[in-house]
């Protein structure tokens, strides 16, 4: 992935009556649905949330050498000055980490060092990944904003919360930019930026899991809020008949154990729903039960 | 008019139809407005059914533009 | 997670609203798309001077399954009441009929047109129908209905096949549908061209009978323009079996004053106060139909004009024009006025009435839907799309049929005074569509 450079083009095509910007952003194909027939319009719209997605994408990409994720990776234990954005992703890693009793941590860069989910067979040694849990773990970072300070060698990685807070920024722009209803949906993970006017709702397939699923998709409407979606798609290892979801426990270094193979949550923004979905993986086998618990709708598939 | 005239005359008006017909139309993705529901030839089916039920009734002919429904004992 | 219940996203709300700056506009609204889509109608058809009156609901529900296959299923619940001409002329005096059941008489007064009131029926009428697509390019479909009275039934079974042309462009599409209907009638079917009987009198009734209709249709859809789509449809429909209505019948009159032969019932007896025959209609009846419409797109307005022309081997030509217009009110409203105009000339064997003491014709019936009439139907429809989706419409239309009767057919005293049964009708119509 880290080889893959997609050209940062843009284009406006007509899709079932509505206008579909298209780009490629955080390795993932983006489109911008509007309810409109004006192609300039269509243009602009477009134009403003690639920017905005590119922009996140160079400042928070692990891939990008010198922004300042690189920077608090090179750092060496010493503390790194961040910007208001930045600091605000941290405050919100921080309750994340909080909340999910450490299940989510972004400081868990360093176990891809050990794990590459290529659908193959090769999991690691359990002492290395021993070793590797040396440089994971939110509580061995200190964040006294706007000073972040991480022990040596520990990668943080923004992966978990990057798209789905780029779906909402871009969102926002475009819901102050324009009056028509737009959807803003970067690989899956989609939010609403008005209520549509001339359409009962806009209709979102959910993938199927297994490609060979062919059309069986469920469909869902929204009208308002977001959508995203956690799953093993297409990253998984599988050894002995065992499926090695791609979701790792920090805590321990390992894939949870019995995943969804999918869940799809429904949510006012993309970063809840992103983060909701996330923590229900998480869950592992109690993923159903722990968002019946929070009340939010949600589509499984195990 | 002449019966077996009549029917030959429809099936030969639609064979040419079909036959002329190679060059015209429009591109798939030019087919927006012909995918509205309001540009369907049946837009509204139970409407159309009630329509052709009152006419059959109250009238000697019927259907045209297909059938479905059946008839009734209506006076 | 052993926090307590929605605790997790309360807490989540807070924190995404601190790092987006502002807190989501709208609560979130997302569902499974429906299922089934229901179309659903209350029509109200009232026909003026005490004729027939309908209520009826009708529902349609289709459930559309991967790759474009969908089912299909209809329901009709109608109820009829109200009265209907009997085929007979009216006279300077009152007359007096026995009813189909045989078991009373009624009267109608002098001058009047006979009316039969009888009629309170209920029918229900059933329909299921798949469709499926063979491949890419054709298209294939299934069908039954059924309906239901007490004095008739209909079964049918339908199938149909169409294949796509030129980038779906040119449909082609062949149909076939078969039908077996069986007439009940309340006091059994008279034969035809036997008098009206006494009260209590069955000596002239038999049993049911039935009907065997088969339809076929060809048709060529085509897409003209961007806006512009037209379809022309050749249909044939043959009929065989009893095809004549054994409620209605004809007045026996003299040959020089054109007035019905007067009668005296039975002594003690209810009965018929002049003569009446039952009519008679050949037992098959061949139809022949060239029917176009196109749908046209003008700026937001559709435009949805069709023309068809039917002749049969009763002689009965018809030429109908319909015409509708969708004119959108803003982004969630519409108006539609629709015309329609409809002319028939009558059937070879449609009479006024039979001449005693001549030898009958081969068939005939007074039936005024088999005369020679032109029909206009006016009426507008308003509809709109809710806030969830749903759309609902009422449209009101006014239907008047008037017609002539040939001046050959009319005898002695029956001119000027013998004229067609106009008719004036409202129609009143709800209709509700969702998705479930």
């Amino acid at each position: 992935m880290v080889d893959r450079e997609p050209a940062r083009s843009v284009s406006v095509a007509a899709g079932q009556d509505c206008l579909v910007g298209r780009f490629d952003a955080m390795a993932s194909p983006c489109e911008i649905l509007i309810e409109s027939d004006d192609r300039d319009e269509a243009a602009r719209l477009t134009r403003i949330a690639a920017d905005e997605a590119w922009r996140i994408e160079d400042k928070f990409s692990r891939y990008r050498p010198g922004n300042i994720v690189a920077r608090i990776n090179a750092s060496r234990a010493e503390a790194v000055e961040v910007d208001e954005e930045t600091a605000a992703l941290l405050d919100f890693a921080a309750t994340l980490h909080a909340l999910s009793n450490g299940r989510f941590d972004i400081t868990s860069g360093a176990l891809r060092e050990v794990w590459t989910f290529d659908g193959g067979d090769g999991l690691p040694d359990p002492q290395a990944v021993r070793n590797v849990l040396l440089r994971v773990g939110w509580e061995k970072a200190t964040w006294r904003r706007p000073f972040f300070t991480v022990q040596a060698g520990m990668q943080i990685d923004l992966g978990g919360i990057g798209k789905e807070y780029a779906v909402d920024r871009v969102a926002g722009m475009l819901r102050d930019a324009a009056i028509c209803s737009t959807v803003v949906n970067f690989g899956g993970d989609l939010a609403v930026t008005r209520a549509p006017r001339e359409r009962r709702a806009w209709r979102v397939g959910i993938e199927p899991v297994y490609a060979h699923e062919g059309r069986g998709d469920t469909v869902l409407e929204i009208q308002t809020g977001a959508l995203a979606t956690s799953g093993d798609a297409r990253r998984y290892l599988v050894k002995d008949g065992i499926r090695y979801s791609h979701i790792l426990d920090p805590r321990n270094g390992w894939p949870v154990e019995g995943a969804p193979r999918s869940v799809t949550v429904a949510a006012d923004t993309c970063t809840q729903a992103g983060m909701l979905s996330t923590l229900a993986m998480l869950e592992g086998y109690n993923a159903e039960a722990f968002l019946d618990g929070e009340g939010v709708k949600y589509w499984c598939r195990r | 008019m002449n019966k077996p005239l009549l029917a030959s005359f429809g099936i030969a008006t639609l064979l040419a139809l079909a036959s002329g017909c190679s060059t015209m139309g429009v591109e798939p993705w030019e087919r927006d407005i012909l995918a509205r529901d309001d540009m369907q030839l049946t837009a509204d089916p139970v409407e159309a059914a009630i329509d052709d039920h009152i006419y059959f009734s109250k009238e000697a002919s019927s259907g045209g533009r297909g059938f479905g429904g059946g008839g009734c004992g209506c006076n | 997670m052993t926090d307590s219940k929605k605790s997790v996203s309360a807490t989540l709300a807070a924190a995404t609203c601190s790092l987006l700056g502002s807190a989501p506009t709208a609560p979130v609204q997302a569902q499974e798309e429906p299922s089934w889509d229901f179309n659903t109608a209350l029509l109200y058809y009232g026909e003026d001077n005490d004729r027939v009156q309908d209520l009826s609901l009708n529902i349609l529900g289709k459930r559309y399954f991967v790759d474009d296959r969908a089912l299909t299923l209809g329901l009709t619940v109608d109820t009829l009441t109200g009265a209907t001409p009997n085929g007979a002329i009216r006279q300077g005096v009152p007359q007096t009929f026995t009813r189909p059941s045989g078991s009373s008489a009624y009267t109608i007064p002098a001058s009047e047109l006979p009316l039969d009131d009888t009629f309170k029926d209920t029918r229900v009428a059933l329909s299921a129908a798949w469709e499926q697509p063979l491949g890419r390019l054709w298209k294939t479909g299934v069908g039954f209905s059924g309906s239901f009275e007490y004095d008739y039934t209909h079964l049918g079974l339908n199938g149909s096949l169409s294949r796509d042309f030129n980038q779906r462009n040119t449909t082609v599409s062949a149909g076939l549908a078969v039908a077996r209907d069986e007439w009940d009638p309340v006091g059994g079917t008279p034969i035809p061209f036997s008098p009206m009987l006494d009260v209590g009198d069955i000596g002239n009734k038999t049993g049911t009978e039935t009907k065997d209709v088969i339809d076929a249709v060809l048709g060529v859809t085509q897409v003209i323009s961007r806006n512009l789509l037209v379809q022309v449809n050749y249909s044939f429909s043959n009929s065989s079996g009893y095809l004549t209505d054994p409620y209605k019948f004809l007045s026996l009159v003299d040959g020089v004053t054109g007035d019905t032969i007067t009668r005296v019932p039975a002594p003690g007896a209810e009965g018929p106060s002049h003569e009446f025959r039952f009519e008679r209609r050949p037992d098959d009846r061949t139809k022949h139909s060239l029917y176009t419409q196109a749908k046209y797109y003008m700026g937001g307005k559709v435009l949805d004009a069709s023309y068809r022309y039917m002749t049969d081997d009763w002689e009965i030509d018809s030429h109908t024009l319909d015409l509708r217009l969708r004119w959108p009110l803003g982004e969630r409203s519409y108006v539609e006025p629709h015309l329609r105009f409809y002319t028939q000339s009558e059937a070879d064997f449609y009479t006024i009435s039979l001449v005693d003491g001549v030898e009958l014709p081969a068939f005939a019936s007074a039936d005024y839907r088999l005369g020679n009439f032109d029909a206009i139907t006016a009426g507008l429809k308003y509809g709109w799309k809710t806030r969830s989706g749903s759309e609902m419409s009422v449209r009101a239309e006014l239907y008047r049929q008037s017609g002539t009767i040939p001046g050959e057919l009319l005898i002695g005293n029956q001119v000027g005074r013998e004229t067609y049964p106009d008719l004036d009708a409202i129609i009143l119509q709800f209709s509700y569509q969702f998705g479930w």
